[in-house]
């Protein structure tokens, strides 16, 4: 028995050596893109396109040039402005009404609550594709509103209104009970005054997962804003990059710094948040 | 507790050093930078001294937009707008189309938003396309008198200013052959295809390998080296819509059609000596540049839009570049062999639906400033360095590849034709030559998905 | 007064939501329908009726087939490595390993980032980076950009993807075996049960929940897969490698044909809904089994 155990434990003990060894392999080959792309951007032109994948002492001009290039011909600021307001108006905006409607589903079992909720679960399997002609042909060639930062939000906030209430749904039924609600009545507080004071603090688990999976969706969603967006002033920071991009040139030091200063603002973010993200995306999922 | 430890040294490590960049990135970035291409190093001089044109002062206060499809004058058309400010009083706010949109996709996008621009730098095609349903009728400007020959017409109305004139051909560097080569380089003793290929081979045997560089681009390959096929017919705008409507009606048949045969020809001996041959497809736009610049290749199949590119990549503007016609046979009085491909590819439109009265006669003036005014005439040739369809306009461009350009426009050995086809012609098309280009095909699978192509469109 | 009561409540708490929902999804959904009968440019004020033509449009666009096709092939490619990648290294992680937290934190990084980012970062690392490599080692598998080639690119395409998605589901799977008791895996090693049987038999019937998850979001994201096929390939070499919602928006905003190009967004629709809908009858049928 004792002799059992210490084999085993050396056979562990290798195996998670190996174990080991193969997860910094694996690590390394995953941030291997990231490394270029930070190596690259303190480069010049000619040193990339001529030896890419050279070490920054072996060339000569290592700078932060493209830094400057990209912070500026980006318009860097105005597009990390754009996104953030487009992200938190609509994060704001589709937690709340979401949280709403859900409530209301749960407590008011009627023809019109099962209707919604029913087309809201059979509406997430439309892919983004069959909507995005006919939005593009109502909003822009009926209504005329295109290009406005709050017919931006205002989609975000649609698009993402069906999965929200489901989640909120399932917590509201699990984790909300109704006697709390019926005490508040009877002191007689509004069904509004019960739903902000009582409601909505015992939803805080799932408010935050719904804000980290929809504002991380908000802020990297490249199409809808593609469609909607067209003047400069107004492009979030998935949009600047790719129009920065370009179609003629490719001014590779300048688009990897660009690329850098894109990824950054979540990177610091992750680093700061990273359990509280981590926790929410797998809750999201999983639930 | 190890871990997280590491963890927290790692994440902050990983924060310092991200927020230094970003705030050096700051520090720099309020900074004058050398390298900034917004930053014109020697500013070419605009004579204001004297100005005939006679500015309409109801118009003074009014403002108008402009969208600029050229990304690479959008600088010079803000200070062509200020200038034009200052003298007549109308505000003229120049809104870029970003690299990756397509111009018609924007200006249909601000129709649709309830702002359209009021003039807009469109494609021929997409003028075509929008006319009837949106431009304002420009047939009575004066102008039209000063550009007869590169106005493109819609039911005999135009809609449309032509802007500039751009051409394209196979980009030479004569410094590169004649030190090759160890005598002075000819160009006007090329003559013929033949004569292109014997000088390839001298090229290769002086040690140049390959002295080609072609982009791999599909705009390249699908609109400027396929659109030879239609503009080569008679050398004229009509003469491509014959062949465009006989491809429709399915009446011409490529394999026996004399221009597709030839410029194929020529495709493969661009195609042999192409310094990407190895891997076609993979061939870098940039790259190109430098190596024209630096001299690994001698010629390059571009247009005179390429400068800012070589120019980036070291080429001087006293430099000697120039082009080459693309050779289709070896008949030395086919005009193809003798004239550069020139036509107005860039066109004004103006809206004709949304803006008011007041906003279109601005516009017109903008229009007519450019054409008459001493300012306009210079600006649009010395800082925007394009090529003036206008006859009136005395100024010459200044970069080698424009000048050479304007050479051929006034010696007329250029032809204008440019052929119009349907928006998605580059990118299904261009797909097919990339295909023939990393020889995947052979040419009857390309002239069939040409023919194809063709029968779909309605 | 109670009625009146209920209306307001409805007003309050039902209405905003419900209105977003509907005037984003359901009516341009329900509209888009109808667009598929009509000639629509995109520009022109009048759209006329023209019952069918679209959908024989669609018959008639060889290059929607074959992306479709396409599409099916990334799909099946992508689940697959995917989740057997992603199960491997949360297997790994969760042997009680020093950096667990560290690595599971690393390897979600590019879910953090959108497509179009990772799209260009790759391509770069594609044409430069390993062509780069390949010249200075000789190495022929880096000697030509991947890009420049149909199965190279659409191996970059399933590579970057695999890359992207692998640490959501590492996330999920990590979870699922932290939720396996230690004692089940205690009692596999002791009862001697192979490596493989262990898994066949233990572990993977445990982890189905997780499994499914992880099937699910993997499948629904590949279908859809734009920004990165539009950053990475834009559908090159010679179209070669678009998929099919790339292929819709093409042939709406590039060809004009939104007619066409609405009939064709309609049949992914039917392609994804049929495909979903099998893959939550199987899954209840798993469920019930288990």
């Amino acid at each position: 028995m004792m002799n059992q155990t210490k084999v085993g434990g050396n056979k562990r003990k290798i195996a998670n050596i190996v174990a080991m060894a193969g997860l910094i392999i694996i690590f390394i080959a995953y941030m291997f893109p990231f490394l270029m792309v930070v190596i690259n951007s303190l480069k010049q032109k000619r040193d990339i396109i001529k030896s890419p994948f050279s070490w920054l002492f072996t060339i000569k001009g290592l700078s932060f040039d493209n830094f400057v290039k990209a912070f500026t011909q980006m318009d860097f600021l105005n597009a990390f402005k754009n996104s953030l307001i487009v992200t938190v108006s609509a994060t704001v905006l589709v937690t709340i009404l979401a949280a709403m409607l859900a409530y209301y589903i749960v407590r008011h079992n009627n023809a019109v609550s099962k209707a919604t909720f029913a087309l809201m679960v059979a509406s997430m399997i439309i892919p983004f594709q069959a909507i995005m002609i006919p939005l593009v042909s109502i909003y822009g060639g009926t209504l005329n509103v295109l290009n406005h930062r709050i017919t931006l939000i205002f989609m975000h906030t649609g698009f993402s209104m069906a999965m929200s209430v489901f989640m909120f749904h399932g917590f509201i039924k699990g984790n909300v009970p109704i006697a709390l609600e019926e005490a508040a009545c009877i002191d007689g507080c509004t069904h509004t005054r019960t739903f902000f004071q009582i409601v909505l603090p015992l939803l805080k688990p799932i408010i935050s997962t719904m804000v980290i999976l929809n504002a991380l969706a908000f802020w990297n969603d490249f199409l809808l804003p593609s469609l909607v967006l067209t003047d400069k002033k107004l492009l979030t920071l998935p949009l600047s990059t790719y129009s920065f991009y370009g179609t003629y040139s490719a001014d590779y030091g300048t688009i990897m710094a660009g690329l850098l200063l894109c990824v950054l603002p979540i990177l610091i973010l992750y680093v700061v948040l990273q359990k509280q993200i981590i926790g929410g995306v797998v809750a999201g999922a999983v639930k | 507790m190890k871990r997280k430890v590491m963890t927290r040294v790692i994440a902050s490590a990983l924060t310092v050093v991200f927020m230094a960049s970003t705030l050096t990135g700051c520090r720099f970035g309020f900074a004058s930078d050398p390298d900034d291409p917004n930053e014109v190093e020697e500013k070419i001089p605009i004579d204001t001294s004297t100005d005939t044109f006679e500015y309409d002062p109801a118009l003074s206060g009014t403002s108008i937009t402009l969208l600029n499809s050229k990304a690479e004058i959008q600088v010079a058309l803000e200070e062509m707008a200020a200038e034009f400010e200052k003298k007549s009083g109308v505000h003229v706010e120049v809104m870029p189309v970003t690299d990756g949109d397509s111009p018609y996709t924007k200006v249909v996008s601000l129709y649709n938003s309830g702002n359209p621009p009021t003039l807009s730098i469109l494609d021929t095609t997409d003028v075509i396309a929008l006319a009837e349903e949106k431009a304002e009728d420009l047939t009575a400007e004066p102008w039209t008198a000063e550009a007869q020959e590169y106005l493109t017409e819609v039911n005999g109305k135009v809609y449309s200013f032509p802007l500039c004139i751009e051409g394209r051909g196979l980009i030479y560097n004569k410094t590169v052959i004649e030190e090759a080569l160890g005598e002075t380089f000819d160009v006007s003793a090329i003559k013929t295809q033949d004569d292109f290929v014997a000088l390839l081979d001298r090229l290769v045997a002086a040690g140049i390998e390959k002295p080609i560089s072609m982009a791999k681009e599909d705009w390249s390959l699908g609109a400027h080296q396929l659109q030879y096929i239609y503009e080569t017919y008679d050398g004229t705008s009509e003469g491509a819509q014959t062949v465009i409507e006989q491809l429709k009606s399915g009446e011409l048949d490529l394999d026996s059609y004399q221009r597709m045969t030839e410029f194929l020809n020529m495709f493969d001996i661009l195609k042999k000596y192409n310094v990407a041959k190895g891997d076609p497809l993979g061939a870098d736009y940039d790259e190109m540049a430098i190596d024209l610049a630096d001299g690994k290749t001698a010629f390059w199949f571009n247009g005179n839009w390429a400068w800012p590119n070589l120019e980036e990549a070291g080429a001087k503007t006293t430099d000697e570049y120039g082009f080459l016609p693309y050779f289709l046979n070896n008949d030395e009085n086919d005009f193809a062999n003798q004239m550069i491909q020139g036509s107005p590819s860039k066109q004004v439109m103006m809206d004709g639906q949304m803006a008011s009265e007041q906003q279109k006669a601005a516009a017109k003036e903008f229009l007519n400033w450019i054409v008459y005014s001493e300012i306009g005439q210079q600006m649009l040739v010395k800082s925007c360095s394009l090529i003036p369809p206008f006859k009136n306009n005395p100024y010459e461009p200044q970069d080698p590849l424009s000048r050479d350009i304007y050479q051929h426009v006034q010696d007329g050995t250029a032809f204008n034709a440019s052929a119009i086809v349907p928006n998605d012609h580059w990118s299904i098309l261009g797909a097919a030559m990339q295909k023939y280009l990393a020889d995947r095909c052979d040419r009857a699978e390309l002239t069939e998905s040409i023919e194809e192509y063709w029968k779909q469109q309605k | 007064m109670k009625s009146n009561h209920k209306i307001k409540d409805f007003g309050i708490f039902a209405l905003p939501g419900m209105f977003c929902f509907f005037a984003v999804v359901i009516i341009p959904f329900i509209y888009g329908v109808y667009l598929t009968l009509t000639d629509w440019n995109g520009v022109s004020q009048t759209k006329n009726f023209i019952g069918l033509a679209n959908f024989a449009g669609v018959m008639q666009d060889k290059q929607f087939w074959s992306s479709l096709l396409l599409t099916f092939k990334y799909v099946i490619v992508v689940v697959i490595l995917v989740n057997v990648i992603a199960f491997g290294i949360a297997y790994l992680l969760t042997r009680g390993i020093k950096g667990q937290n560290f690595f599971r934190a690393g390897f979600f990084t590019p879910n953090l980032i959108g497509g179009i980012v990772l799209g260009y970062i790759w391509q770069f690392v594609f044409s430069r980076v390993f062509v780069g490599i390949g010249e200075s080692t000789g190495w022929s598998l880096f000697e030509t950009s991947w890009l420049s080639d149909p199965n190279k690119a659409f191996a970059a395409l399933v590579l970057v993807s695999v890359w992207q998605l692998s640490g959501y589901m590492i996330l999920i799977y990590v979870a699922g075996f932290m939720g396996l008791s230690e004692d089940v895996m205690e009692a596999a090693s002791i009862d001697g049960a192979s490596g493989f049987a262990k898994l066949k038999n233990i572990i993977l019937p445990l982890m189905m929940s997780s499994i499914t998850i992880c099937l699910f979001l993997t499948l629904s994201r590949a279908f859809m897969v734009y920004d990165v096929n539009l950053s990475l390939t834009s559908g090159g070499p010679y179209g070669s490698t678009e998929m099919a919602a790339m292929h819709v928006y093409e042939k709406a905003f590039t060809s004009r044909q939104f007619g066409v190009g609405q009939a064709e967004a309609f049949i992914l629709f039917i392609v994804v809904a049929c495909i979903s809908g099998l893959q939550v009858y199987l899954t209840k049928k798993q469920e019930v089994e288990a």
